[in-house]
């Protein structure tokens, strides 16, 4: 029988994993197929309501201002996102989601929420409680986990990957576009 | 000559106003939406069960509505909706 650590550490990589899976799927086959996982996170960053400038979407993404500038591009292009000059100081780009951008950003939650609710469902009050504070506590841990490795190294090495991981599907994306045209 | 109504039937008649005007951007809305004449919307009609809105055209209807009116329409919010009334209730709250 697996140890309580092991039971622990299976499932964790298996929730992951398949909330990704899930998600990806699901977009796949959806009104948004034309958005990739990386994309749709970024417009839900965004949100659907007050422009957002650069810097403080990149820094809620995890990513440098580099790397959105050519995700901005792409979903500029798509007709999500609308990008402009901010009125009074020239010097700073303001990003908002288009009535498009808003429909994918809010269909997307509804996932997230939809996801959450068929989760807290068989339970009854008390227990949805508990099982709160438990996962709450497990965000924070973990949380934690990723503060400690902030500015260093190891971060600039996990970001790295990220960006990788982001350069990779802009490529499968590419060639599936070219491959769908011809 | 001084209007024979009071305060309180005046204010009465612009809610009713304000509602209706709501009730008009609803139904505007859903009749591009839907294809359907003006005249077969009425208030109290489900828009899950009985004009079967998907969740794509729900929202919609309420990104329109978000900024027609200045207002947010969040999740928790749009739960407790189920007819056109609820809507022009609740849209008719928050610009108040």
């Amino acid at each position: 029988m697996n140890s309580d650590v092991e039971e622990m550490s299976d499932s964790l990589v298996r929730i992951f994993e398949n909330v990704l899976l899930t998600e990806e799927k699901s977009l796949s086959r959806g009104y948004f197929s034309d958005l990739s996982l990386a994309e749709m996170h970024t417009l839900t960053a965004i949100g659907p309501y007050e422009a957002k400038n650069m810097s403080q979407t990149a820094q809620l993404l995890g990513i440098t201002t580099g790397t959105l500038t050519v995700s901005i591009d792409r979903l500029v292009r798509k007709g999500y996102v609308d990008r402009r000059r901010d009125d009074r100081d020239k010097r700073i780009v303001r990003i908002s989601l288009t009535r498009e951008g808003k429909l994918a950003c809010r269909m997307h939650s509804k996932f997230h929420r939809v996801l959450a609710k068929r989760i807290l469902e068989p339970y009854g009050t008390d227990d949805r409680d508990r099982l709160l504070t438990l996962v709450k506590a497990i965000d924070k841990h973990v949380e934690g986990l990723l503060q400690r490795y902030e500015g260093t190294e190891e971060e600039n090495s996990i970001r790295k990957t990220a960006r990788q991981i982001v350069i990779e599907t802009d490529d499968k994306i590419k060639k599936k576009e070219t491959e769908d045209n011809g | 000559m001084d209007d024979p109504s009071g305060p309180r039937e005046r204010n009465n008649d612009d809610m009713l106003k304000r509602k209706d005007m709501i009730f008009d951007d609803i139904v505007r809305e859903l009749t591009q939406t839907l294809n359907m004449s003006p005249t077969d919307i009425t208030v109290d009609l489900s828009l899950r069960n009985d004009l079967i809105l998907d969740s794509l055209q729900l929202y919609e209807l309420v990104i329109d509505m978000e900024e027609a009116y200045n207002i947010r329409l969040p999740d928790e919010l749009l739960d407790e909706i189920d007819t056109i009334q609820d809507v022009v209730d609740l849209v008719y709250k928050l610009t108040e």
